[in-house]
């Protein structure tokens, strides 16, 4: 069927890619994890977490001794901030663009959940326990949600449009979907889209309090497993119109073929049990694409390792792909980078654009068979050859119920 | 086309209340309660409160249970908006609708609340209940749940611009033929430490020597806004279908766009007049209009010295050389935050009289604006809706007569 | 009132006040009312909000794998899981 691109004639191109992680900060560090099956995923120092029921996240390092330039400007900056501006900077440096944007018409869109709220509960327990005194103001500066995107704009010089989506675990793959709905409609040429959050005592002890929270790092699809694993970090994508890209000679990653959304409207912390959402949202998806069903290849599923999330999201993945589902190679990023919440689309949909360069669906990190309920065809200890001319999908499953779903693509290389 | 609302602010409930208010030109400011100590001495007192309004008829009896502030106000004004189009909000039909909802002060009450216990009791007694709702996006949740709306989700998060990102989102989800509904709206609350922390950041409008404390857009004196909460959701329809339910509609959206100003600090304004003009410019463009055919313009302005300053800026260099048409500044009456914005772009689109605007006295020569004084003004064929946020990003909505 | 009158007794208290489920008297949940689905109507995030209210009262700790639908069928099944946890010795500090 005629997708949206093809009506509008605006093609979407992935042209840059950043990325932060707690197997590192860059793009290289998190290639070289995820075709491991390497997890990042362990102790963690972010805050004090003495008194939690886990001790597992995945905490992204020290910042790299050669970025040093960049850490003591931004010091003041939360760590949000910073994975964002690391992310963002990467990505426009691939794509071979150059700050100041404005001369090019350029958007932002990102996602988060988070934002400053670490440095907020620093602020928020000195003034609660603080003897005399009060707690710097800087310390709420970060606090507002359109913070990460905004300073990612601010420091591109970037002046077109700018939005920031907090949809919980689907706000990145929204805001993706926003990006890639402002490019068709030709109100930019160039989208920075993407996502950060950060570890924090309040994600923390929430997700516990769910006792969603796996005690080891989580085990996507696999018998047993126990929950997720909370992760932090940034993932930023540039996207650009395909005649724009091409026009300029910048090396097209992939095709971002299309996005589509839904929400389950059943529950405010579990998936709908039939993944109909889910499935909805991915139908949604492949028609934005023009890409049937039978035209995917590889799943970078959202999998967090949840009992109640994994199932249901089989349960979408058999509606959508009927009895291929089984034969679908499955990637599970989150065993390697644990859940960024309001980033993980961004950088999921980071390793899907890797996985699709390389032809290579990267696999899963741990041991452990998979769930004998949900026979998905998860990529196990080596990296799995995918056929080049097949699409991904990226499913994002959230929180409060809302499902986003992109769909990419190796570039054909066919003319505009 | 929008065929429906409903809104809760401080002027009470419903788009009739608020349509009173701005006619007599009437804030509703309360004292915000310091007893926790959060506030400093001489500093903002009031706000336009809402939270103590009563949802009982728009949420069924133990319907909010487990609903935070933002959600109950979100679900009632979702309610309410939908009974305004003559949908039912139970009913079929209710599933290719989108829900596209804006706030900025987010679950604050909730977030502060299950903070406090962490740190008093420990990681241990967290509350599930409240943890459930510490996101941003459950309003936007518990009015799908609400009204089994299963289209887009999405929760924009972008300040004083949300309320009309929203609403361009809102339309596009339908124009893309995705659903051919929206629910689209604002919810904020403003919990005393979220008023205290606004006011050490200078933002809030303060008494002075000169004048008590109050929203002055525009205005000479003006020294900051007035922060309030509440939300407002308004019901879109695709106009084919609208016209087929023979709907009457409000009013109709013609184009959206934003722009960024990136010499804004993090919690500011800006001075980047070029980008923002730049940005109304285009979007004026793209709907096919020259300043001149524009007929109302509904602004943003708070009573925030440097935002009303950018945006007088902003406004007076795109219609350099044209008359400004009749410029509405209703956040005297409604103040910041919780939808009362966007309710009030919706009764100007109507063509519904807006007295003088509440709080401005007294032009400053430095932005050379003067906003509506008051009597009637022929109905609008075209509204200009402008929002500058702290931080840098821009909205601009147009609408039109139906 | 025995411990058991006592216990029930309490947890209908927790009950009420933990889930906010106003105007609703703890006296008028019977012993052996279903608590979930078709009973009291409670979910999967009343069952987890109960738990913080049980531990902290009771001064338990309450595995994941315990919370069941078994052990929170009725007031009856979680005043005997709530009286056994209290018998037992305890095995360390609950969460560290």
């Amino acid at each position: 069927m005629p997708s949206r691109a093809a009506a509008s004639g605006r093609r979407v191109a992935v042209t840059g890619l950043g990325a932060v992680s707690s197997v590192g900060w860059g793009v290289r560090p998190l290639w070289q994890a995820l075709r491991a099956g390497r997890t990042g995923l362990g102790p963690f120092s972010r805050f004090d977490h003495t008194r939690q029921r886990t001790h597992v996240a995945g905490q992204v390092p020290d910042a790299p001794a050669d970025g040093a330039r960049h850490q003591r400007r931004r010091a003041r900056l939360s760590y949000c901030e910073r994975f964002a501006l690391f992310a963002a900077d990467e990505a426009v440096e691939q794509a071979g663009l150059e700050a100041p944007l404005e001369t090019v018409r350029t958007g932002v869109f990102f996602g988060t959940s988070t934002a400053g709220l670490l440095e907020s509960e620093w602020f928020l327990e000195r003034l609660w326990r603080g003897a005399g005194g009060r707690p710097g103001l800087g310390l709420m500066a970060s606090h507002q949600l359109n913070t990460p995107g905004d300073s990612v704009a601010r420091h591109l010089r970037s002046t077109g449009p700018v939005e920031t989506i907090s949809s919980a675990c689907a706000s990145a793959a929204l805001a993706i979907g926003s990006a890639v709905g402002a490019l068709r409609a030709g109100e930019v040429d160039v989208a920075i889209a993407g996502g950060a959050d950060c570890l924090c005592a309040i994600t923390y002890s929430g997700f516990n309090s769910l006792r969603s929270v796996d005690e080891v790092p989580c085990r996507p699809f696999r018998q047993g497993r126990g929950g997720l694993s909370l992760g932090e970090g940034a993932g930023v994508l540039v996207l650009e119109a395909l005649e724009h890209a091409v026009g300029r000679g910048a090396r097209v990653q992939a095709e971002l073929l299309g996005a589509g959304s839904s929400c389950d409207a059943n529950h405010m912390t579990a998936p709908h049990p039939q993944g109909i959402g889910a499935a909805q949202a991915l139908q949604h998806a492949l028609d934005d694409a023009g890409v049937p069903a039978e035209r995917v290849g590889f799943i970078n599923a959202h999998g967090t390792g949840t009992p109640l999330n994994d199932a249901s999201e089989w349960a979408a993945f058999v509606r959508t792909f009927g009895e291929r589902a089984a034969r679908l190679p499955v990637s599970a990023t989150k065993s390697i980078v644990g859940h960024l919440l309001g980033a993980s689309g961004a950088i999921e949909a980071v390793a899907t654009v890797l996985c699709l360069e390389a032809c290579e669906a990267h696999p899963a990190a741990g041991a452990g068979p998979i769930d004998p309920a949900i026979p998905v065809d998860l990529v196990l200890d080596e990296p799995r050859r995918l056929l080049p001319d097949l699409a991904a999908v990226s499913t994002s499953l959230g929180f409060g119920g809302a499902n986003a779903v992109l769909v990419l693509a190796r570039y054909s290389g066919e003319a505009v | 086309m929008i065929t429906g609302g409903g809104t809760v602010g401080s002027f009470g409930l419903g788009f009739d209340r608020l349509a009173d208010a701005l006619r007599t030109s009437t804030p509703s400011l309360t004292e915000v309660d310091r007893s926790a100590g959060y506030h400093r001495a001489n500093g903002a007192r009031l706000a336009a409160l809402a939270c103590a309004q009563d949802l009982g008829q728009w949420l069924p009896s133990g319907a909010g249970r487990r609903m935070s502030p933002p959600s109950r106000l979100a679900v009632a004004a979702a309610r309410m908006a939908l009974r305004s189009a003559s949908l039912d909000a139970d009913g079929a039909g209710m599933a290719d609708t989108a829900v596209v909802l804006s706030t900025t002060l987010g679950p604050a009450s909730f977030t502060e609340k299950l903070y406090r216990a962490i740190l008093t009791d420990g990681p241990e007694t967290a509350s599930p209940f409240l943890f459930t709702e510490c996101v941003a996006n459950a309003p936007a949740a518990q009015v799908a749940i609400a009204c089994g709306a299963t289209g887009p989700n999405v929760t924009v998060v972008q300040r004083e611009a949300g309320a009309l990102i929203a609403l361009g989102r809102g339309a596009r989800e339908i124009a893309s033929g995705r659903v051919s509904r929206a629910l689209v709206g604002v919810v904020d609350e403003l919990p005393p430490l979220a008023h205290a922390v606004l006011d050490r950041y200078d933002a809030l409008a303060r008494a002075t020597p000169h004048g008590p404390e109050a929203a002055r857009p525009f205005d000479r004196r003006r020294n900051g806004f007035v922060a309030s909460e509440g939300a407002t959701v308004l019901v879109l329809e695709e106009e084919r279908a609208a016209r087929e339910r023979s709907a009457p509609p409000l009013a109709c959206i013609r184009g959206c766009g934003g722009a960024f100003d990136p010499s804004a600090s993090r919690v500011g304004w800006g001075t980047g007049l070029g980008p923002l003009r730049d940005g109304l410019r285009r979007v004026l463009t793209r709907v096919g209009l020259l300043p001149r055919d524009v007929c109302r313009v509904v602004s943003g302005a708070s009573g925030s010295v440097a935002g009303d300053r950018l945006e007088a800026r902003v406004l007076r260099a795109v219609f350099e050389g044209t008359a400004l048409p009749p410029l509405l500044a209703p956040k005297g009456v409604t103040g910041e935050y919780g939808g009362g914005f966007l309710a009030s772009v919706v009764l100007a689109a109507q063509g519904r009289e807006f007295g003088a605007t509440a709080g401005f006295g007294e032009p400053d020569p430095e932005l050379g604006i003067v906003p509506h004084a008051g009597g009637e003004l022929p109905a609008p064929k075209t509204v200009l809706a402008s929002s500058l946020a702290a931080g840098g990003a821009a909205a601009w909505v147009v609408l039109g007569a139906p | 009132m025995s411990e058991h009158d006592a216990t029930r007794a309490t947890i209908k208290r927790l009950i009420v006040e933990s889930l906010n489920l106003e105007g609703m008297s703890p006296e008028s949940i019977g012993d052996d009312q279903r608590l979930f689905g078709q009973g009291l109507g409670l979910d999967s995030v009343d069952a987890l909000e109960l738990v913080v209210a049980l531990e902290k009262e009771f001064q338990i700790s309450i595995q994941s794998d315990e919370i069941d639908r078994q052990v929170f069928a009725s007031v009856a099944d979680l005043a005997a899981f709530v009286e056994r946890l209290r018998a037992e010795p305890p095995s360390g500090p609950p969460h560290a």
